[in-house]
């Protein structure tokens, strides 16, 4: 598979308001590709196109012009779909269902039955660690179990390209872990990974490439790293560092030509000291061998 | 083969993959799903329990002679399984699209290859499943009803007549069995599930553009009378000679667009003892079979070009 896993070619989508001259241009002419195997994160403020987007790729809306391809498919086409998994925002279930019943069902429509079906369901209760209460149904389900069941109705048929639409909004730090971790262990097995968010903090730590919508257009787009590197700063952390390096270093560089620009103790992050106060240091979810 | 989900490109594409276009199992799995979530809510039992206590308190009626009790006994019970089923239909249907799309789990659905007219068709069969389900617990416990109240009349005539001659015992006896239960009872049943899936149907095409379950409902309710009463309003108009073609060209439509219910109800032949002609009984079948699938495809097709 040489092409890219997902396509967008000067994608446009206009809402006509009823009664009222002015549509709303949700997406303006957008370009972009996603690599096979890479987490690409489509950034932006709420309203600037993300989940419109999406649903686009999804083949759920129709595009005002332009084209969506997955996997070389158009993705108005509903084969496209067969190797994709989608989470969209604030998952909502058959709330009298449990937990075994929603991922069965959702296998089914993916084309698994029988043993495999009931061995994927027990694999993907285990991934999202939602074993204990695979019978319970889905109303007795927390804000984070229910995003964790819908993690797994998105992975149960191995799809090789998955569609996060905000995947940690609503989710305490701990669960937020656990879904980054999945991301991270999702790319490791060359799954490829197209997500939204606009909570930049978490996803810097696992998107490749990013893309910033703003109004419906792509601003910026490239590496992550690339992108947010400040580019004549370089970073040093330096362990058991006496004062007297730490000023021997200061005046080399000067002597160099450079600038000492900060000199701080370096700090963990709050999300790292929750999780260590609360006992959640360790990812409950288990990665696959 | 590829099935185009846009509104403005219903065209077919050969393509080099085997996706299934049609894919029975997945329509089952929509229904069976259906069926479970329907099966967990409240309503369904309060329906199905308020339709059962009307049939069997219909015992406890007012006797005279026992063709009037017989003839009560049916008039009330088919009747509470006629207004009982419709109401299923329209309440069970009218929430499953309109909720979906607001809850969202039309998504989740969507994103998997499942071409959206699966979705409506399992929509439905999981109403129907119901349907049927419930019109077979209702009528069981009409029948059991029935037998038990024919037998106690018929021990009870046995022992009244006892000294009476044997011929006219027996008379007296056929007399009653030809009052209870009779095979025409099952095509009036069977007419009442179709006319519950017409229904349900017909609910499921007004919730695809309704936003609003309850708006759907009240559409329906609307349908439901103008269904039972425009044979009649009908036939009073079209009597009047000075009609205009304007006029004729109305009502022809409302005919067409809004289906006799009261063609589908049998009741009061069954209770005057009368037999329903096979024919009948195929004809009106036919007509809601006919009514069903049309329904169901204009439903399939607004909810191509429906925007999520």
């Amino acid at each position: 598979m040489n092409g890219p896993a997902v396509a967008v070619t000067g994608l446009t989508k206009v809402f006509p308001v009823p009664f009222r001259r002015q549509s709303i241009v949700a997406v303006r002419g957008l370009d972009l590709r996603v690599k096979p195997g890479e987490v690409y994160g489509l950034l932006g403020p709420n309203g600037s196109g993300k989940s419109t987007t999406l649903k686009i790729v999804l083949g759920l809306v129709c595009p005002t012009r332009g084209q969506t391809e997955i996997f070389g498919r158009d993705s108005r086409l509903v084969e496209s779909r067969e190797a994709v998994g989608f989470l969209p925002e604030n998952p909502y279930f058959y709330k009298f269902l449990t937990g075994t019943e929603t991922l069965r069902f959702f296998g089914q429509l993916g084309g698994l039955s029988g043993v495999s079906l009931k061995k994927r369901v027990d694999e993907m209760l285990e991934l999202v660690g939602l074993t204990d209460a695979r019978d319970r149904r889905l109303r007795g389900y927390s804000k984070g179990m229910l995003q964790r069941i819908g993690l797994a109705q998105a992975l149960i048929n191995e799809p090789k390209l998955v569609v996060l639409d905000e995947p940690t909004a609503g989710v305490d730090p701990a669960g937020s872990r656990q879904i980054r971790d999945l991301i991270v262990d999702l790319r490791r097995r060359g799954i490829t990974v197209l997500l939204s968010s606009h909570l930049l903090a978490q996803v810097q730590e696992v998107c490749d490439r990013v893309g910033i919508l703003a109004n419906g257009m792509l601003v910026r787009e490239g590496r992550l790293e690339e992108l947010i590197a400040v580019e004549n700063q370089t970073e040093l952390v330096l362990e058991n560092a006496s004062g007297k390096l730490v000023n021997e270093i200061e005046v080399l560089a000067a002597n160099s030509g450079a600038k000492l620009v900060a000199r701080r103790q370096s700090t963990t992050t709050l999300e790292r000291l929750f999780l260590e106060a609360t006992g959640n240091d360790q990812a409950r979810m288990t990665n696959d061998k | 083969m590829g099935v185009h989900s846009c509104r403005h490109n219903l065209t077919i594409e050969m393509n080099e993959n085997h996706h299934i276009s049609f894919s029975v199992r997945r329509v089952l799995a929509i229904a069976t799903n259906t069926l479970i979530d329907l099966t967990r809510q409240k309503v369904f039992y309060f329906v199905l329990i308020f339709a059962l206590s009307l049939i069997g308190s219909s015992v406890f009626m007012a006797r005279f002679s026992f063709q009037q009790e017989f003839q009560i006994l049916k008039d009330v019970a088919l009747g509470a399984m006629s207004i009982f089923t419709s109401l299923l239909a329209i309440i069970a249907t009218a929430r499953l699209i309109p909720q979906d799309v607001e809850d969202r789990t039309v998504y989740t659905i969507l994103a998997k290859p499942v071409p959206r007219f699966e979705y409506v068709l399992g929509r439905l069969a999981g109403v129907l499943l119901l349907l049927a389900i419930s019109t077979l617990i209702m009528s069981v416990m009409f029948l059991v009803v029935l037998y038990g109240r024919e037998q106690a009349v018929l021990h009870e005539t046995a022992r009244q007549m006892s000294s009476l001659p044997h011929e006219q015992l027996e008379d007296a006896l056929r007399a009653v069995r030809s009052s209870a239960l009779n095979i025409d009872i099952l095509p009036g049943i069977g007419l009442i599930f179709v006319k519950a899936c017409l229904l349900a149907s017909l609910t499921l095409f007004v919730s695809t553009f309704a936003t609003t379950n309850i708006f759907a409902i009240v559409v329906m309710v609307v349908v439901y009378f103008i269904g039972h009463l425009q044979a009649t309003a009908r036939e009073y108009w079209l009597q009047q000679s000075n009609l205009g073609w304007l006029k004729r060209a109305f009502l022809a439509l409302v005919a067409l667009t809004f289906p006799d219910l009261q063609a589908f109800n049998l009741v009061d032949d069954i209770v005057a003892g009368a037999a329903i002609p096979l024919t009948l009984f195929l004809n009106v079948a036919g007509l809601g079979v006919f009514y069903i699938a049309i329904y169901t495809l204009l439903a399939a097709v607004v909810f191509y070009g429906k925007e999520l």
